[in-house]
């Protein structure tokens, strides 16, 4: 048995301690300036609660759009565009600007708001 | 003792197994050969499930003219690029699959038509064949045969020969699935909706592509822009970028009634 074949071996007993844990790769988006925890009482206080259900934001179970759970894994936004913050952002801030037939309305005041509500949403795992 | 020294072996078992699984050392690569010995047992196990599930459909009669041009369409348009013929190579990607596309010719020798058929028809699970029932007629299928067995006999000149007499000959694809015999559960996977969506009662990958459609009967809005009603539905799975343009989501060809019957299926609460 080579050394490389052992360490594995040892590698996947250790990692029998850990089934389901973590998945190997995590998505890493980082926003810049965002604050994951004043997103997530953003997205409590604008009610985002009343159409998606939001892991970690209270009462937050809403079906009218597709629930949040996951957001980090989400290829796409909307359907329509990579799911990246340079989409997300501007998305969270006016979303009929971008798709003008979306039910989801226009909620995010300012550009901070939204980096913020972005940076939770990315914590979303 | 004898429960104890099983229960022991069992849990052993698990556990060596786990513990391959996880360390990586069992490699998925399709650049790894399987064991001789494996490979032997996969082939029993096609082998002795094809013969106990084939004896029920009997062959027709395979030897009309008129069969066998519509199994050569259908050869050329769906066999050949994983499976060559008499003189012909596979397309380069199908040279690189695990496990290699049988070649037919073999096959047909090999093989009576009951079988060749029942593996045409279901296709075989993690091999990348298949189930061709979904895609063409049953004539078409039958018809493939009659052509598969035409295949030993074969040499270079008289398979350009007869490629070349039937270019006018077409393959008949199957207009409706066998909605009556399975569920729209079938349909769902067949469209491979699980590609991109996660789906109660379809299994699949975990998947992000698109929305999961878990508990899609309480959700309001389809894509964000249609209210999500039966017939909304059904629209939408019919030709998505009609709906919202910049969808992501292809219009996959699915005909009225399959887009329907799919509606139907997720709509309903489980």
């Amino acid at each position: 048995m080579s050394k490389s074949i052992s360490l594995r071996l040892t590698l996947g007993l250790l990692a029998l301690g850990m089934v389901g844990c973590k998945e190997a790769r995590t998505p890493g988006v980082v926003v810049v300036n965002g604050d994951p925890e004043r997103g997530r009482r953003e997205i409590a206080r604008l009610q985002c609660g009343a159409c998606h259900a939001v892991p970690g934001v209270r009462a937050a179970r809403g079906s009218v759009g597709p629930p949040l759970e996951g957001f980090a894994r989400r290829v796409y936004l909307a359907g329509k565009w990579p799911n990246q913050p340079r989409y997300l952002e501007p998305w969270l801030r006016d979303p009929p600007a971008m798709a003008p037939l979306t039910a989801m309305p226009a909620l995010v005041s300012d550009e901070q708001s939204a980096r913020d509500i972005a940076a939770y949403l990315y914590t979303l795992e | 003792m004898l429960l104890v020294g099983a229960g022991a072996l069992v849990a052993t078992g698990a556990i060596v197994g786990t513990t391959l699984l996880l360390s990586g050392a069992l490699s998925t690569n399709a650049t790894k050969q399987h064991f001789r010995v494996t490979h032997r047992v996969l082939d029993l196990g096609l082998e002795y499930s094809v013969r106990a599930a084939a004896d029920d459909v009997p062959a027709p009669a395979l030897g009309l003219p008129g069969m066998r041009a519509r199994g050569a369409a259908c050869y050329r348009e769906h066999c050949v690029t994983c499976h060559g013929a008499p003189g012909v190579a596979p397309d380069s990607f199908a040279l690189g699959m695990l496990p290699v596309p049988g070649n037919l010719a073999h096959s047909a020798a090999a093989h009576p038509p009951e079988w060749l058929y029942h593996v045409t028809r279901k296709g075989v699970r993690m091999t990348g064949m298949p189930a061709w029932e979904y895609r063409l007629s049953d004539q078409s299928l039958w018809s493939v045969v009659a052509f598969l067995e035409m295949l030993p006999v074969l040499d270079v000149d008289s398979y350009r020969a007869l490629m070349a007499t039937t270019v006018d000959a077409s393959c008949e694809s199957r207009v409706t699935l066998p909605l009556h015999t399975e569920g729209a559960d079938v349909l769902l996977r067949q469209y491979a909706c699980h590609s991109c969506h996660q789906i109660e009662s379809v299994v699949g990958p975990r998947v992000y592509t698109g929305p999961p459609l878990i508990d899609w009967s309480k959700r309001a809005y389809i894509a964000g822009v249609l209210p999500n009603t039966e017939e909304n539905l059904a629209r939408w799975i019919m030709d998505p970028p009609a709906i919202s343009p910049q969808t992501l989501m292809p219009d996959l060809g699915v005909p009225p009634e399959h887009a329907r019957a799919m509606a139907v299926f997720l709509l309903t609460p489980r």
